[in-house]
């Protein structure tokens, strides 16, 4: 952990609730905050030198019934790479925009919309399609999802005469 | 009255002999690099291999091509624009794919967004075999194509053509509708 | 009169025959320098006659009437060509003439594929034309000076005084400056490689002929053979003094146009506007030296 993550958890641990953090590399830092918090943090660390939102993923914690945004952020001066993250309700999932902050995050909030199913209130275009067109199921990066049952029914399976599948595990 | 419509027949057997021989040993290719198997064919068109001796090129868009290569796996999106641009190719056109992904979905058999058999949307002319298929493979399918060109064998655009309300069900049945209306595409 | 229009349709026949074989020798050179193999040297009959056995798609009237209007317009430049003294209509191988019937089916291109309605196509078309102006300036200063120097715009005439002497009397030795640049002009004409912004295959799809399938590419394919051997003999005519047996002619022929064609294999290609700053900078600048020197001090004349 170099000395810039250091003074920049410092700082923001000063100013706002933490949650949990964790620190997979040298130069990256994972937070977690409370929901209600990500807007300021966010708005915090852009005027703290992070300039570029890299991209929003998602995870979904089913067990925990629980979805996990993930806001990964760069400083393009320290090189530093910070996730900034929080957990929605999974049974109702529902977050507020952030693209008055980082107008880019337009684009990645279609994408989660779409991918897991989350709604991004004030986001006007979260709604429409972007990778996958005319889908017709439910969001299909979610865990519950049964990602073969999809394609047997959808796509046209290959029979065989024989069972090929079976013939690797008898030796 | 049938003399004329068999001097007819003749005439455009004789034709037909002619221009086979042209199109077997003049093969533009379009190649549309949807998959892995896409990085074989800089060998097989290169110094190595030298797909040239054939009479095979690249060309540029799908108007100017006779044969499309689908080198690998399908998703919908990909499949969506393959139908777009064998539908622009000018007869005769022939189709080749490359790997088991194309066959019957490869190691995407499971996958939510890649399609498992593409003989379903599109009539599909030669088959090579290989995950990915050596370039040696490569130049025997394309050898194979050229054989079944002059054999007459080569007519997967007559099968579409006839059975395109079958071809035109399945693409349907996977891709919703044909044509894609969003913010992408007026 | 009838042997004139059997000139004339035999010129069009060597023109074609001759160029498209040398194309395929061209391409098999190529492959030999790039350590290929290489096609046959008959393949480029194979392709456009390939070409013209598929069927065509149509984008209204102005596409397929344009495309016959290009091929229309260059085989009647090529009919007007002197060739080893062979002339379908002599006394009016003015060169102007080919200047302005070589712009005929240029424009009957540049109409046909704007009418496809391809963007790209419009690219093309439109990098084509900035182009043309790019290198004609340069090109018509020379053979301005030429003009000015031997009295008379006629190309048998142009090509008779050159073989005055053996190649001493030649244009390439009397005005090297000048050779130059009508060549580096030669090379845009051809759309060699520096020069080759408006096809750019991998850029905008081969440009103007991005619509183009079945039998409308094989004309066009026709149609570019026949521009290649004018612009050539041109070149030849103009500043390798002609030729009077056949076998000069294609010896000239064949190594204008294969050095060409080599050139083009060793380089990479130019940006639209870096074209024109080179055309307006380099060549046109030698042109001017070339012309001042015919003109003031008498050189070369």
């Amino acid at each position: 952990m170099n000395k810039d993550i250091k003074n920049l958890v410092a700082d923001i641990k000063s100013r706002f609730e933490l949650v949990g953090e964790d620190y997979p590399k040298d130069d990256q830092a994972a937070l977690d905050f409370n929901s209600r918090d990500i807007h300021s943090v966010l708005a915090y660390v852009k005027s703290q030198g992070f300039r570029q939102l890299s991209i929003l993923s998602c995870v979904d914690w089913i067990k925990d019934n629980q979805f996990q945004l993930v806001y990964i952020v760069f400083n393009w001066e320290t090189g530093i790479r910070l996730q900034v993250r929080t957990r929605i309700d999974r049974s109702n999932p529902k977050f507020t925009t952030v693209t008055s902050i980082y107008p880019g995050a337009k684009y990645y909030e279609r994408d989660v919309h779409e991918f897991f199913g989350v709604e991004f209130e004030g986001n006007p275009d979260s709604y429409k399609q972007l990778f996958l067109e005319n889908w017709d199921d439910m969001p299909p990066l979610r865990k519950d999802f049964d990602s073969k049952a999809y394609s047997d029914r959808k796509y046209p399976v290959r029979e065989y005469a024989a069972d090929f599948s079976k013939a690797g595990d008898k030796k | 009255m049938d003399n004329t419509v068999e001097k007819q027949e003749n005439i455009r057997k004789g034709w037909d002999g002619i221009s086979r021989f042209f199109r077997a040993n003049s093969i533009w290719m379009l190649m549309y690099c949807t998959g892995c198997c896409a990085i074989e064919l800089p060998q097989a068109m290169t110094s190595r291999y030298d797909m040239e001796r054939l009479g095979m090129g690249p060309m540029a868009t799908p108007r100017q091509a006779d044969v499309l290569l689908i080198t690998g796996y399908l998703s919908l999106k990909t499949l969506r624009r393959i139908i777009y641009a064998y539908e622009q190719m000018s007869t005769p056109k022939y189709l080749v794919a490359f790997g088991p992904c194309t066959l019957n979905g490869g190691i995407y058999y499971d996958s939510h967004a890649v399609i498992n058999r593409l003989d379903q949307y599109l009539p599909i002319d030669v088959y090579i075999a290989g995950c990915m298929p050596k370039p040696e493979a490569v130049m025997n399918g394309f050898n194979d194509l050229i054989g079944m060109i002059k054999r007459k064998e080569a007519n997967g655009w007559k099968k579409y053509e006839q059975n395109k309300d079958w071809y035109r069900k399945n693409q349907i049945q996977a891709l919703g509708e044909l044509r894609i209306k969003d913010e992408f595409h007026e | 009169m009838i042997t004139g229009i059997l000139t004339g349709f035999g010129i069009l026949l060597f023109a074609f025959v001759w160029q498209t074989s040398l194309d395929g020798i061209n391409r098999k050179i190529v492959g030999r320098f790039q350590k290929r193999i290489g096609p046959k040297w008959y393949q480029q009959f194979r392709d456009i006659f390939k070409a013209l056995s598929k069927t065509g798609v149509t984008h209204g009237w102005v596409f397929d009437f344009g495309v016959m209007m290009a091929l229309g317009g260059i085989m009647a430049t090529v009919m007007f060509l002197p060739v080893v003294g062979y002339s379908a209509f002599p006394g009016m191988d003015n060169f102007f003439i080919f200047v302005y019937l070589l712009a005929v089916g240029m424009l009957g291109m540049a109409m046909s594929s704007v009418g496809s309605g391809n963007p790209l196509a419009g690219i093309g078309v439109m990098r084509a034309l900035t182009q043309m102006v790019g290198y004609e300036v340069p090109f018509m200063i020379v053979i301005l000076g030429i003009i000015f120097g031997h009295n008379t715009s006629s190309l048998s005439e142009l090509a008779a005084i050159q073989q005055a002497s053996g190649i001493m009397t030649w244009n390439l030795v009397k005005m090297p400056i000048g050779t130059v640049v009508a060549y580096i002009s030669l090379l845009g004409m051809l759309g060699k490689k520096p020069f080759e912004t408006f096809i750019a295959p991998a850029e905008i799809a081969s440009g103007p002929m991005v619509e183009y399938g079945g039998k409308q590419l094989g004309m066009l394919m026709i149609m570019h053979e026949f521009a290649t051997f004018i612009e050539v003999t041109l070149f030849v005519t103009l500043f390798l003094g002609g030729a009077t047996t056949l076998f000069g002619f294609i010896a000239k022929y064949f190594v204008v146009y294969i050095l060409a064609s080599l050139i083009s294999n060793a380089l990479a290609r130019f940006k639209i506007d870096q074209v024109i700053k080179f055309y307006y900078k380099v060549p046109i600048t030698l042109a001017i030296v070339q012309a001042l020197m015919v003109v003031f001090l008498g050189w070369g004349v």
